[in-house]
C-alpha cells in the first residue's frame, strides 16, 4: 500500500507538469496562427521546434537529467513529428570536437600510422559532425573522401546512462520493470550498433548492393582498408542537403524525382530486404549535382522479422481494417491490445488504433499521394499530438519493434512533407 | 657506434631482467654476468641501475617529442593541442613498453611518488618542453600570464603527466579508449583554466575597490 501511496503522490505532480506542459503547448500553438497570419510562410516546424522544446524542458525537469531513452519511449511511440525526435537526440552527445592531435591519435592507433602519411591530404580541420563523430575531407589517388571518426568513449557510455535512465523510466512510464526491459534492450542494441563502424561499413556496403537496381539513387563507395571500429572511409559525395536543395527552389518536378527515389527506397527496403535505414534524418541524404538521391550512413539498421512485418503491413496494405476480427488479431499478433485488456478497453483501443493507421496508411489508399498537402501532414501532427496526451496511451504498448518502425516512417513521410513531393505510391 | 649499441643493448637487457624476474639485480656483477661482459663495461655508460632507470625514460621522451615534431601538423597547432599531442604520444609509445613502465610505477612506494629517481630527467625535460609550450601560449594569449602563478603552470602539467600515466596503467577499456578520453578532457579543463578567465576580472575589480572604495571612508 505504502508503494501505491508513493507512486499516485508522483503522479499529482506529474500530471502538474504535463498540464503545464499542455498549456505552454497551447500558447505556442496560438503564438504560431497569430504569426502566421502576418507572415504565411512561417512554417509548422518552427511551431513543433516551440512545442518540442517546451516539452522537453518539462520531461528533462522531472527527472533531473537529459534522459533520451525514457523520452523516446512515451514519446515516440505514438505519432510524433520530426522536432520532437530531433530535440529529443539532442541531449544524447554532446561532445565537443574532437582535438586535432587526437585525431591523429585514433589514427596512429588503428593503422600505426598518421592520417597524413595514409591519404594524399587530410583536412585536420572537421568538415562537419555527425551524429557520434565528425567528418573530414581527405583526398587520395585523385579521389575525394570523407573520413568520420568517432568521439571515444561513446559506447561506454551508452550502456552506462541506459542505467541511469532505468529507475526514473519505468516510475515515469508506469511500467514494470520487465516490460520496460524490452523496449530499452532493443534502444540499446540499436544505439551500440551505431557505433560500431566495421559493422557500419558491411551493412553499407550491403544495402548499397542491394538497392543497386533501384533508379535515381546513389550510394557512396567504402574503404574497408581505411576503416577501423572508429574510422569510416568513404567517397565525398557532393550535393545539396535537402534545406539547400530546396532553397535552390526545385521544380515540382525536381522535387517528386527526389521525393520518389526516398518512397521506393524505403518500400524496397521494407518489402523486398525486410531490413531498413531507420535514421531518416535530413542530414543523412544529398541531393546529388545530377539530381540524384544520395543516401548516406547505415549505422542505424532495423530488420523486420516476420512475426511483425506480416501484421503490421496487413493492416496498413490490406483491407483487414473492415475486417473487426483480423483487425483484432493484429492487434493482439503485435501487443497494440494486450492479454489482460477487458472489453471495455479493447473496444477503447481498438477504435482509436484503427483511425491511426488508417489515417497513416492514407498515402498507401491512393494511386499518388501528394507529400505537400499541409493539411495531411497537419492532422497526423494533431493526431499524434493528442494521443500523447492522452492518459491512456501514456504507458507504452506495442512490441518493440514499433519503436524504430515508427521513428522511420514518420521521419520518412516529414521529410517528403518537407520535399513537397507527389509519389507514385501505388504497389 | 659501438659504444651506443652496447649502452642501448645493457639497457635494453636490465629491462628484460626486471620484468622476467620481477626485481632488480641484485648487484651490477651479477647483472652483467648474465650478459656475459665485463662489470666495468658497465660502468663506461651508467654508475648505478638508477641511471639505467632513467636513461629508458629519457628515452620514451626523446622519442615521444621526436615522433610528433615530425608530423606535418604539428607546427601549426595551438599551445593545448601540442600538450594533447605530447600526451597521445606518449601513452602511445608507452604501449610498447607498457610492462616495464607498470612495473616501474607499482614499484615506486608511495612516499616515493613525488620524484622517483627514474624519473628525475623525464620530469626536467618534459618541463622544459612545457615551459616553451606556456611561453609560446603566453605570447600568442592562448594562455594568460598571472603573476606568481605562472610558474605553476608546468608543474600543473607534470602532475597531469603524472596522473594520466597512473590512469593508463589501470585502464582495461580496449585500446585505452578511456586514457584517449581522460587525456582530452583533462586538458580541456587545464587549458580553460590557464586561459582568461572570470576570476581574473574579478580580482583586477577586487584590487580596484581595494584601491579606490576601502581607502576612501
Amino acid at each position: 500500500m505504502k508503494e501505491q501511496d508513493s507512486i499516485a503522490t508522483g503522479k499529482v505532480e506529474r500530471s502538474a507538469k504535463f498540464i503545464k506542459t499542455g498549456i505552454k503547448v497551447g500558447g505556442n500553438y496560438l503564438k504560431h496562427y497569430t504569426k502566421k497570419l502576418f507572415d504565411p510562410d512561417l512554417t509548422k516546424e518552427e511551431l513543433n521546434n516551440d512545442n518540442a522544446q517546451d516539452i522537453y524542458q518539462s520531461l528533462s525537469e522531472l527527472k533531473g537529467s537529459a534522459l533520451k531513452v525514457a523520452q523516446m519511449l512515451s514519446m515516440d511511440k505514438s505519432i510524433l513529428p520530426k522536432a520532437y525526435v530531433d530535440q529529443f537526440s539532442k541531449s544524447q552527445y554532446n561532445a565537443p570536437p574532437l582535438s586535432g592531435p587526437l585525431i591523429v591519435r585514433t589514427f596512429s592507433k588503428y593503422f600505426g600510422k598518421t592520417p597524413d602519411k595514409i591519404f594524399d591530404t587530410f583536412e585536420i580541420k572537421s568538415s562537419n559532425a555527425a551524429s557520434i563523430g565528425q567528418v573530414h575531407k581527405a583526398t587520395k589517388d585523385g579521389k575525394q573522401l570523407a573520413v568520420k571518426i568517432q568521439y571515444p568513449g561513446v559506447a561506454e557510455s551508452i550502456s552506462s546512462d541506459l542505467k541511469l535512465v532505468k529507475p526514473f523510466a519505468f516510475r515515469l512510464l508506469g511500467m514494470s520493470e520487465k516490460e520496460l526491459d524490452v523496449y530499452m534492450k532493443e534502444v540499446e542494441q540499436k544505439m551500440l550498433e551505431e557505433t560500431d563502424y566495421v559493422l557500419e561499413v558491411e551493412q553499407s556496403q550491403k544495402f548499397a548492393e542491394a538497392c543497386k537496381s533501384l533508379s535515381n539513387i546513389s550510394f557512396p563507395n567504402y574503404y574497408p582498408e581505411y576503416s577501423s571500429p572508429r574510422i569510416i572511409t568513404m567517397d565525398w559525395i557532393e550535393g545539396l542537403h535537402l534545406k539547400e536543395f530546396l532553397a535552390t527552389n526545385p521544380t515540382q518536378e525536381e522535387r517528386n524525382v527526389i521525393g520518389q527515389a526516398l518512397w521506393d527506397f524505403y518500400q524496397f527496403q521494407q518489402h523486398t530486404l525486410r531490413a531498413m535505414h531507420a535514421d531518416p534524418h535530413p542530414g543523412n541524404f544529398l541531393v546529388t549535382p545530377d539530381g540524384k538521391l544520395g543516401v548516406l550512413d547505415f549505422g542505424c539498421i532495423k530488420e523486420l522479422p516476420n512475426d511483425f512485418y506480416e501484421p503490421y503491413f496487413q493492416l496498413i496494405l490490406g483491407d483487414t481494417l473492415n475486417n473487426k476480427e483480423k483487425t483484432l488479431e493484429c492487434f493482439r499478433a503485435l501487443e497494440m491490445i494486450l492479454p489482460q485488456d477487458d472489453a471495455k478497453a479493447i473496444d477503447f483501443y481498438v477504435s482509436w488504433y484503427t483511425k491511426l493507421i488508417r489515417l497513416f496508411a492514407e498515402p498507401y489508399m491512393k494511386d499518388t499521394f501528394d507529400f505537400a498537402d499541409q493539411q495531411y501532414m497537419q492532422k497526423l501532427y494533431e493526431f499524434g499530438e493528442m494521443i500523447s496526451r492522452m492518459p491512456e496511451f501514456k504507458q507504452a504498448r506495442g512490441v518493440k519493434h514499433f519503436i524504430y518502425v515508427n521513428r522511420t516512417n514518420f521521419g520518412l513521410y516529414a521529410i517528403l512533407s518537407e520535399l513537397g513531393a507527389k509519389v507514385k505510391t501505388a504497389r | 657506434m659501438p659504444n651506443k649499441d652496447q649502452k642501448e643493448k645493457i639497457r635494453a637487457a636490465y629491462i628484460d631482467y626486471v620484468l622476467s624476474k620481477g626485481e632488480r639485480p641484485s648487484t651490477v656483477y651479477v647483472f652483467m654476468k648474465e650478459l656475459e661482459l665485463p662489470e666495468e663495461d658497465f660502468y663506461k655508460h651508467f654508475s648505478t641501475f638508477d641511471a639505467v632507470e632513467a636513461s629508458a625514460w629519457r628515452a620514451f621522451f626523446n622519442h615521444t617529442l621526436d615522433t610528433i615534431k615530425t608530423q606535418d601538423v604539428f607546427a601549426g597547432y595551438s599551445s593545448r593541442e601540442k600538450i594533447l599531442a605530447f600526451y597521445y604520444g606518449l601513452v602511445e609509445h608507452l604501449k610498447a613498453h607498457r610492462s616495464y613502465v607498470t612495473w616501474c610505477f607499482k614499484n615506486t612506494s608511495k612516499i616515493q611518488f613525488s620524484n622517483p629517481v627514474y624519473l628525475t630527467d623525464f620530469k626536467k625535460m618534459f618541463e622544459e618542453f612545457a615551459n616553451d609550450v606556456i611561453q609560446e601560449g603566453i605570447s600568442s594569449g592562448e594562455i594568460i600570464d598571472r603573476k606568481f602563478i605562472s610558474d605553476k603552470y608546468k608543474d600543473a602539467l607534470w602532475v597531469q603527466l603524472i596522473f594520466i600515466i597512473h590512469f593508463w596503467i589501470d585502464d582495461n577499456s580496449t585500446e585505452f579508449e578511456k586514457t584517449d578520453e581522460a587525456i582530452e578532457k583533462g586538458v580541456n579543463i587545464t587549458f580553460d583554466l590557464m586561459a582568461q578567465s572570470p576570476l581574473d576580472s574579478m580580482v583586477e575589480y577586487g584590487k580596484f575597490l581595494w584601491r579606490n572604495v576601502a581607502f576612501k571612508k
